[in-house]
């Protein structure tokens, strides 16, 4: 037990800047992934098909491609058109583009959450489309994407494990290098599943815990 | 091009086989595993309880490098598709315990009260009863995890099981032309998973077409 | 009903005033159909009217009296005939140009039976918004305005809060508040005091009387035969789409024409 203590001791500095780097990539791929979907959500239902068209191809294809596969796309895809990017900044582009695809459709789940009755009541009293969708469908939307918003910041935060294969040396490519060196594979990969759980376990417990209380002021 | 495409279709059945294989072994283990995330026993609940939340909260690569690596290299010798399998179905299970849970939930109480006051044995209340009512409601939400496995099989490739992933990487770095080859591969998974949608809805019909007035 | 001048109406507006003196109708709806698919919800209505009339709507459950208010303010719009609000005319023949279609909303006032506030907003900004967005008040100003119909609703202490800690009555109130913040010249009811119980339905029907007192043109589509009896100047009476009966209200409510109309009523009665 020592042992295995001591091991973990010699090789977590290593594996807390491997996760950083993930925590980092989550952090960007999100900021810039769930504004992306905001704009996705308002676009998908539009009525004119030169918005409707090119924003529902987007989303289905980055719902419906592996994470994997865009992460390969940018990384090795891309230089081959001429433009190459680093690993971290295909890290940053695939994931923003795989958060903006699976957000658009959390966040327009919650649009349509809102009551019927509100979009009425924001026409009656005489607001504009875009007044309506700013003072009344959008805040109350999000208020109910929320938790499936935060749900999914979790998986992301797992997905960035992927970025090993375009050579971010992010947690589980560290863990791995430790690994192929040490052949201490169990202890390593041990260590580096209990430090994502360290962060995924207890957020979880935080988005069903906010589920709940959400679901107590909810709208009438 | 199409060289390319015949190249990377050599993928697909692998892609196919290990979905299913994961799938269909989740889906069995995540019976039990549901069973005791219930039962009373302190003890079964909270052993089921850790595996389910930390098959939830470890990302599937780990899983996979733990079987093939961790396992497979010192204890027991397996192949890279047979670490795949058994990695993804565990999470697989993990999953699939918590849809059973909910779909357990959405049942009437009534409908238990009733097989027991029939006097029927325990496996009759489950089998005849339960089962069905479960499977009908728990359809859904498992074709849904059953696209996104499709998806997260493509971590096969990192520990070489040679399925579409794998035989995209390697046509991209042979002939370097990896924007079509990728693209072509994000479109062979689209396509794969289109069947199970289909089906899913059919099933869906078929099943509340005899349940709905 | 003359225009007293009284605190609700404050700005009466013009449109109306010179209709009443003209004895031209505010309100017109001429022969307006509604069809869902092939149920045909409502028939060829038509009726009229003046300035600071005070209309009750009643009849059983299907017969249209929702769809034609909301048909009025065309938040469904008809499938035939005209609505003409002072001076501004809907055709469904003809094509709506989106500045008619808010010319006309702006003269008309809607309260929900599911009262429909904006949870998110606290009580004074869901009197006060539309009045920012849409007549370019300041905050200080639309905020004062929101302050005045409050206190006359009997809820200036409420401003701070949040409609889900009010109770039924008062967020209804705060609904009728916010209709009214737009300066309407009709104000809409669709059963206001369905979803009530009845001692909070009766505070809304206590405000609601006294802006017909003040001058307010009003249709009421209602259960409350108390209400349509004593405080509405007509009664219209509707069943499957069509307007069975209409007149003044003691005429209708008292001594109905039709069997069908005696029958709903004394079955209403008997509650």
């Amino acid at each position: 037990m020592m042992e295995l203590l001591n091991l973990w001791k010699g090789w977590l500095p290593e594996l807390i800047d491997g996760y950083g780097l993930s925590l980092e990539v989550t952090a960007l791929s999100l900021a810039i992934g769930i504004p992306l979907g905001l704009v996705l959500a308002l676009a998908v239902p539009a009525k004119s098909k030169a918005i409707r068209f090119p924003a529902l191809t987007f989303v289905e294809i980055g719902r419906g491609a592996p994470v994997l596969i865009l992460l390969q796309f940018v990384y090795f895809g891309l230089p081959t058109a001429g433009l190459t990017l680093s690993s971290f900044a295909s890290a940053v582009v695939a994931l923003a583009c795989c958060t903006g695809a699976y957000t658009s459709e959390i966040i327009r789940a919650g649009f349509e959450a809102v009551p019927y009755g509100q979009k009425e009541a924001a026409l009656v009293i005489g607001l504009n489309g875009l007044d309506a969708l700013r003072f009344v469908i959008v805040p109350q939307g999000l208020r109910v994407a929320l938790p499936a918003l935060l749900g999914f910041s979790i998986m992301m935060l797992q997905a960035t494990s992927l970025c090993f294969t375009i050579a971010l040396p992010e947690l589980v490519s560290r863990a791995s290098n430790i690994g192929s060196t040490t052949f201490e594979y169990m202890p390593v990969l041990i260590l580096a599943g209990l430090m994502f759980a360290v962060i995924c376990i207890p957020a979880t417990l935080f988005v069903s815990v906010l589920e709940r209380r959400l679901g107590r002021h909810a709208v009438r | 091009m199409i060289v390319d495409l015949t190249a990377i279709l050599k993928g697909v059945p692998w892609t196919i086989a290990l979905t299913l294989a994961s799938f269909i072994l989740g889906a069995l283990l995540g019976l039990p595993l549901c069973a005791m995330r219930l039962s009373t026993t302190g003890w079964l609940r909270l052993t089921s309880t850790a595996i389910v939340v930390s098959c939830r909260s470890i990302p599937p690569i780990v899983w996979l490098f733990f079987v093939f690596f961790g396992i497979g290299n010192g204890l027991i010798a397996m192949s890279p598709f047979t670490a795949a399998v058994v990695g993804l179905g565990l999470v697989t299970a993990a999953n699939m315990s918590e849809i059973y849970r909910g779909a357990l939930t959405a049942i009437h109480p009534g409908q238990f009260e009733a097989a027991k006051v029939l006097n029927l044995t325990r496996s009759q209340q489950f089998r005849d009863v339960v089962l069905p009512q479960l499977t009908r409601i728990a359809l859904p939400s498992g074709a849904t995890y059953l696209i996104g496995l499709l998806k997260d099989s493509a971590v096969a490739s990192t520990i070489g099981v040679t399925d579409l992933a794998y035989q995209s990487y390697h046509i991209s770095q042979q002939t370097f032309r990896g924007l079509s080859v990728y693209a072509a591969a994000a479109l062979l998974y689209i396509l794969l998973s289109l069947p199970i949608a289909w089906l899913s809805r059919w099933a869906d019909v078929q099943l509340r077409s005899r349940v709905s007035r | 009903m003359n225009s007293i001048a009284s605190p609700f109406l404050e700005s009466g507006p013009a449109a109306s005033q010179r209709a009443g003196l003209t004895g031209e109708p505010i309100l017109c709806v001429e022969s307006v159909s509604k069809t869902y698919g092939t149920h045909r919800v409502l028939a060829n209505i038509s009726f009229q009217m003046q300035v600071g009339e005070v209309i009750a709507i009643i009849g059983p459950s299907g017969s249209g009296k929702s769809t034609l208010l909301r048909c009025i303010n065309q938040l469904e719009p008809p499938n035939e005939g005209k609505v003409t609000i002072g001076g501004v005319t809907i055709d469904a023949g003809s094509p709506v140009s989106r500045r008619d279609l808010v010319a006309l909303r702006r003269k008309i006032g809607m309260v929900f039976q599911s009262f429909n506030l904006f949870p998110h907003l606290s009580v004074l900004r869901n009197v006060s918004l539309a009045q920012e967005r849409t007549m370019g008040r300041s905050r200080k100003e639309a905020d004062a305005r929101s302050m005045d119909l409050l206190a006359r609703v009997g809820l200036a202490d409420k401003a701070g809060q949040y409609p889900a800690r009010c109770s039924g009555g008062q967020q209804q109130r705060i609904a009728i508040a916010r209709a009214l913040a737009l300066e309407p010249e009709i104000m809409l009811f669709d059963e206001p005091t369905s979803a009530l119980d009845p001692e909070l339905g009766l505070e809304v029907l206590a405000v609601m009387k006294e802006l017909a007192v003040s001058g307010m043109t009003m249709i009421v589509v209602t259960h409350e035969m108390h209400f349509a009896e004593n405080v509405s100047d007509r009664v219209i009476l509707m069943a499957e789409g069509h307007i069975l009966e209409e007149g003044p209200s003691a005429e209708i409510m008292r001594a109905p024409k039709t069997e069908r109309a005696a029958k709903f009523l004394s079955a209403v009665r008997d509650r």
